[in-house]
């Protein structure tokens, strides 16, 4: 077995740990204990006995709001994920692929979407729509698809300016044809990654718009977690046990997706 | 033929990130004279003054024009925030930004490929492991929550805000060790999650070009590993990490918002904020066009770059 | 190179450490950390409260208020008297006021400086409303200056405008081009600027020649932070001296800290909620989009009686807030209101139930009677946490709430539009209340075509406008006040905001550093954000043992051992994997 099977298991556990986390939690959670005006415990308790991560700055205990936000996380990754890597792999191949004035103006496009800085337009973005998670989605998903494009196509033109390409082009395969044999499955590889990372970059990016305030803040995530205990000053109460659980949870998943990815890489692209 | 073709698409982009601008942070909702007079004694009088300084009493198509017209002239306009010229504004801020984004680009575009190439190298072995581990883990922290945790943890190490100390002696070697000082817990934060980044796709990449062909043969003939590694496959690969670090250029600047904003660095990222809480239109769209031009021109490099490093690629 | 590398850090190392001993003569400076921008220097632009705080620092005014209990002082001019008609007001500048060049202050610098207010439409721009009723003002006498108002006004002695120095401010072209960060910035107040650097911080120098006495201590220099949170942990940390504007939370967690005093202060702040009273142009043209059922003053008292002040105020500013009730905060005692046994809407959701009942809201057959829409900023703690309270109270009484955090531009633009039910806001007040009751008067809603208001609530009410009027023309302080008290009365009864709660002032300062500082009022009162610059001005450093500043030193050559470490590391390890890599194959 190697390595990589082994990372990818792990990564594969962690995300199906965190899925059924994501899936239980609301049925379990009693709503009344992560209801502010309800909760009787006292705020900032470190981790004890009766609540084993402690409580936040309103007495709700830090590992229900834990389980209640995996789910939030988990959404929002997968689906900007999805429709990042989508605009982009398309993008990406029909520019690199085909001349001319449409690759012109894909590629424009793209530049153009490059050089708007990511954040700033998701923040933008998010400031004129109205808040909610489709919002936050839509945010990620539209300003993160550039990157993708511009190494889909790199990779694109790469591949078909190698000589069996030519050969294939000269022996009368058409569009079709290179983009189905040689092009596709040389991108591949480079999409899976870019897929799992745009998964991972996609929950990241979800708690940096969080923290900046600009999440859906009726709604529990990690990243809403932390902007909370910023906002009421966890840092220098040194509540730790506040702030360190949202951000593992994050590390470990997208890194678990990260792992899942390079496994699944591994698997697409044989040693040859 | 071909330079000009690829010059006139920046052109294009250029223009296309200017009207972009103006009209992104318009459609933004919210009269900036009342959020600019929010709690002061302020009559209706004062604030239609307000407007009509900054022109924002006029249609849009007209001050649309007059915005376009002045930048074409080098004039951002006036901001709402500090009544003065955006332009001078930003200036103020470039410096700030520059020194961050720069050592931390530098550091981790220097560690990134090195630590690539040599996992690559050695895939499987201990280095490749440890590094393509811390790696993947760094990639996966958040910027923000890195910043707070390493605040939280240095303690009194290193200043919580800032880039200099008011009360350093004004001698250079002071002033510069005192930024220094600064400069270490935000370029870490930064480094630590741009560099993975770097090292991975280095890696992946470098891993992609030892299969080829070529690669075997010149093993075959005999070559040493150290000189097959630098004369065929480094070169190669290195082709999707510059492309990488060109676009991560703009990209970086745009990150340096969470970062500034973590450790009240004053560049350009933390003024980007603030101007978004005004909102200040004209100082964003300031912004959005400098940081905006800069990568257009860097895009242009990696563009040109491209072509002069791998002859294979076609010229669209 | 990688040697050439480690020999620049021990270098730097070797340089920072010898540059450690701290010259004999260190300078007394006092730190205090500024979260909000500084929008400019030039007295005439600033409008942030920020900004306007320094320029109180650099320029005094006409009159000033008593650090004891608030009332009138002498500023620039020590006498005033007006005409029995109170049309015509004349102030005397003594002599021997001198500003920080040298040269002396005249009643004409004064007349200068109104004057260039009222021609010059931007120098208006930040504190505009003090001259719009002057007629004429002139200085007769270099002692004397005159000013004529069009209608009588009781705020003359509350004249909040920087006065400046007529020599140099002449010689300005074009006010709004005008920084005034170029030293040396000319001033008469107790410190005088030396450095702006803008984003970062802002020096000031100890003017030694002040009228009232020099300050007790060299410089004071404002540190920019992004967030109170890293202003509280430099607090700690010992980096800066003073702190305000903290969290609840941030203010608790300064408990029992060695060397940090805390200061609970009455604040000047009232965080309120807005109920949309059906919100109507200047010209009685309903405008925005607010439930229909709130035009109904019983609804609104029966809202009103659900909400659970004291639970808010325990729960949401953890005990750090006095309870709401009228539109003046209690610091300023005189104008403060507080309602009568009889006049009391005590917290009764029942006697709410049964009031929307009678009012003909009964319950439908799910339990509830009508929703309404509550809008919030998102990122304010406050709102963040009073709006899930809401959230059940009103629930409990059959209104379910949709709650909408937003960003601050678009609650500005709800609650100018009147898109609104109900909303988060909250004002800052001044010791003269005229300005925070006029917010509610008629007059202030915008015009037919949606726009010139600076209404709050879209309030408009008769019996409210008529007294706003008879306090503006009363003259004697004992009744005006009684008034301003009855005009508060009135909005308390009409509800078209709860008044929610008057925030505190948390304020943190190094005691180690200085040992005390001037509030206002005396009595549980502030040190930064008055009506004044006592705060400052009357800072006493503590006796002082050693400089801080050796722990800083300290980090940089653990990071540069660290940094140093961790390219040694590398090397090594390079030179291992390079000479294995040649055994291989």
């Amino acid at each position: 077995m190697s390595r990589f099977d082994r990372s990818g298991l792990a990564g594969a556990a962690v995300l199906a740990a965190a899925a059924l986390v994501a899936v239980l939690a609301p049925l379990l959670i009693d709503a009344e204990s992560l209801d502010v005006t309800r909760v009787t415990a006292d705020a900032w308790q470190p981790p004890g006995a009766g609540h084993w991560l402690g409580t936040d700055h309103t007495g709700r205990s830090v590992a229900l709001l834990m389980a209640q936000g995996t789910g939030t996380s988990l959404f929002v990754g997968l689906t900007a994920a999805v429709l990042s890597v989508g605009i982009g792999t398309l993008v990406g191949i029909v520019s690199g692929h085909f001349g001319g004035l449409l690759a012109g103006a894909l590629l424009r496009v793209t530049d153009f979407f490059l050089v708007l800085p990511a954040l700033v337009l998701a923040i933008a973005l998010s400031t004129v729509l109205p808040r909610g998670l489709g919002t936050i989605v839509l945010a990620i998903g539209l300003t993160s698809w550039p990157s993708t494009a511009r190494m889909v196509r790199a990779q694109t033109l790469t591949i078909e300016a190698r000589p069996f390409v030519e050969r294939a082009r000269a022996l009368g395969g058409g569009h079709v044809h290179v983009i189905g044999r040689h092009v596709v499955p040389s991108v591949v590889p480079l999409v899976l990654v870019n897929a799992t990372l745009a998964v991972a970059s996609a929950i990241v990016a979800e708690s940096t718009l969080a923290f900046l305030g600009l999440g859906d803040p009726t709604r529990i995530s990690w990243g809403a977690m932390l902007h909370q205990a910023q906002l009421h000053g966890a840092v220098p109460q040194q509540a730790w046990w506040y702030l360190l659980p949202p951000g593992l949870a994050i590390v470990a998943v997208v890194l678990a997706f990260t792992l899942v990815g390079r496994a699944l890489e591994a698997v697409v692209t044989p040693r040859r | 033929m071909r330079l000009a073709g690829r010059f006139g698409g920046a052109a294009l982009s250029l223009l296309m990130v200017a009207v972009l601008g103006f009209f992104l942070f318009r459609v933004v909702p919210g009269d900036p004279v009342v959020s600019m007079t929010r709690g002061r004694p302020t009559t209706a009088a004062m604030q239609a003054e307000l407007r009509a300084q900054f022109g924002l009493d006029r249609p849009l198509h007209e001050q649309f024009w007059s915005y376009f017209t002045s930048l074409l002239q080098g004039d951002l306009g006036t901001s709402f925030t500090f009544r003065r010229p955006v332009a001078e504004v930003i200036g103020e801020r470039l410096g700030p930004t520059l020194l961050l984004v720069g050592t931390a680009t530098l550091i981790a575009v220097l560690l990134g490929l090195w630590l690539g190439v040599r996992a690559a190298w050695r895939r499987d072995s201990a280095f490749d492991k440890v590094t393509t581990g811390v790696s993947l883990t760094l990639w996966a922290v958040p910027t923000f929550w890195l910043g707070m945790l390493l605040m939280m943890v240095t303690g009194d190490l290193f200043p919580s805000r800032g880039m200099r100390d008011t009360d350093t002696a004004p001698d250079f070697v002071s002033q510069a060790l005192d930024v220094g000082h600064h400069l270490v817990l935000p370029s870490v934060t930064l480094v630590a999650v741009v560099c993975a980044e770097y090292a991975l796709v280095m890696r992946s990449s470098l891993l992609e070009e030892m299969h080829a062909p070529y690669l075997t043969t010149a093993r075959a003939k005999g070559l040493r590993d150290d000189l097959v590694r630098r004369r065929h496959a480094v070169p190669n690969a290195v082709l999707p990490a510059i492309t990488l670090v060109f676009l991560r250029f703009g990209l970086v600047v745009a990150g340096a918002i969470t970062t500034e904003t973590v450790f009240s660095w004053p560049g350009l990222g933390l003024l980007f904020y603030d101007a978004l809480t005004g909102p200040d239109y004209f100082l964003l769209q300031g912004l959005l066009v400098v940081t905006a031009g800069a990568v257009v021109v860097m895009n242009l490099l990696a563009d040109l770059l491209h072509g002069v490093l791998d002859p294979r690629v076609k010229v669209v | 190179m990688r040697v050439k590398l480690c020999a620049l850090l021990a270098a730097a190392m070797t340089l920072g450490l010898s540059a450690s001993p701290a010259p004999a003569q260190q300078p007394v400076v006092l730190k205090v950390a500024i979260v909000q921008q500084i929008d400019s220097m030039n007295p005439f632009l600033a409008v942030f409260q920020s900004s306007t705080e320094i320029n109180r620092l650099m320029y005094d005014y006409l009159t000033a208020y008593t650090a004891d209990d608030q009332s009138v002082t002498e500023g620039l001019a020590n006498r005033w008297e007006h005409s029995p008609d109170r049309l015509t007001w004349t102030f005397t500048v003594p002599e021997g006021k001198k500003w920080s060049d040298g040269v002396p202050i005249t009643a004409r610098d004064v007349a200068f400086t109104y004057n260039l207010m009222l021609t010059d439409e931007v120098a208006r721009t930040a504190n505009g409303s003090f001259v719009t009723n002057f007629d004429h003002v002139s200085a007769p006498t270099d002692q004397k200056v005159v000013i004529r108002t069009k209608t009588p006004q009781v705020t003359m002695l509350a004249l909040d405008v920087p006065i400046v120095p007529e020599h140099v401010w002449s010689k300005v072209g074009s006010i709004k081009d005008y920084s005034n960060d170029r030293m040396p910035v000319v001033g008469s107040g107790p410190f005088v600027l030396s450095e702006h650097v803008p984003g970062q911080f802002i020096k000031l120098k100890a003017n030694r020649t002040y009228w009232r006495g020099a300050p007790k201590y060299d410089e004071l220099h404002f540190v920019y932070f992004q967030n109170s949170d890293a202003a509280v942990q430099a607090l700690g940390k010992g980096e800066v001296d003073l702190v305000n504007r903290m969290a609840p939370a941030q203010f608790d967690s300064l408990e029992g800290k060695a060397g940090v005093t805390r200061n609970k202060a009455m604040g000047r702040r009232f965080t309120e909620l807005m109920i949309n009273p059906g919100a109507q142009t200047r010209t009685g043209e309903p405008i925005g989009d607010g439930s229909p059922v709130l035009r109904d003053v019983r609804v609104r008292r029966a809202i009103a009686q659900a909400i659970d002040l004291d639970a808010l105020v325990a729960r949401v500013n953890l005990g750090y807030a006095d309870k709401g009730a009228g539109l003046v905060p209690p610091v300023f005692g005189k104008y403060h209101w507080q309602p009568s046994e009889a006049e009391l809407r005590r917290f009764d959701p029942a006697a709410a139930g049964t009031a929307l009942d009678a009012a003909g809201y009964p319950r439908k057959a799910d339990g509830t009677r009508f929703p309404l829409r509550l809008v919030g900023r998102a990122g304010r703690a406050y709102d963040e946490q009073a709006s899930e309270y809401l959230k059940r109270s009103l629930g409990d009484i059959g209104i379910p709430l949709d709650v909408r955090l937003v960003s601050d531009n678009q609650l500005n633009e709800s609650t100018t539009a009147a898109t609104y039910d109900l909303a988060f806001s909250g004002w800052s007040t001044n010791i003269d209340p005229d300005f925070v009751l006029s917010l509610h008067t008629c007059a202030q809603r915008p015009g037919a075509d949606g726009k010139g208001g600076t209404t709050d609530t879209y309030f408009c009410d008769e019996t409210y406008d008529r007294l706003y009027a008879e306090q503006l023309s009363e003259f004697d302080e004992a009744k005006r006040v009684e008034i301003v008290k009855r005009m508060q009365a009135r909005f308390y009864d009409q509800v078209p905001a709860v008044v929610l709660a008057y925030e505190n002032a948390l304020e943190g300062y190094r005691s180690d550093h200085f040992a005390r500082f001037t509030t206002q009022p005396a009595q549980g009162g502030v040190i930064m954000a008055q009506n004044g610059m006592w705060g400052y001005y009357g800072a006493e450093p503590a006796q002082r043992t050693a400089q801080t500043g050796g722990m800083g030193w300290a980090g940089f050559a653990a990071a540069g051992a660290a940094i140093a470490a961790v390219v040694l590391a590398f090397v090594v390890l390079a030179r291992r994997r390079a000479a294995t890599a040649g055994e291989r194959e």
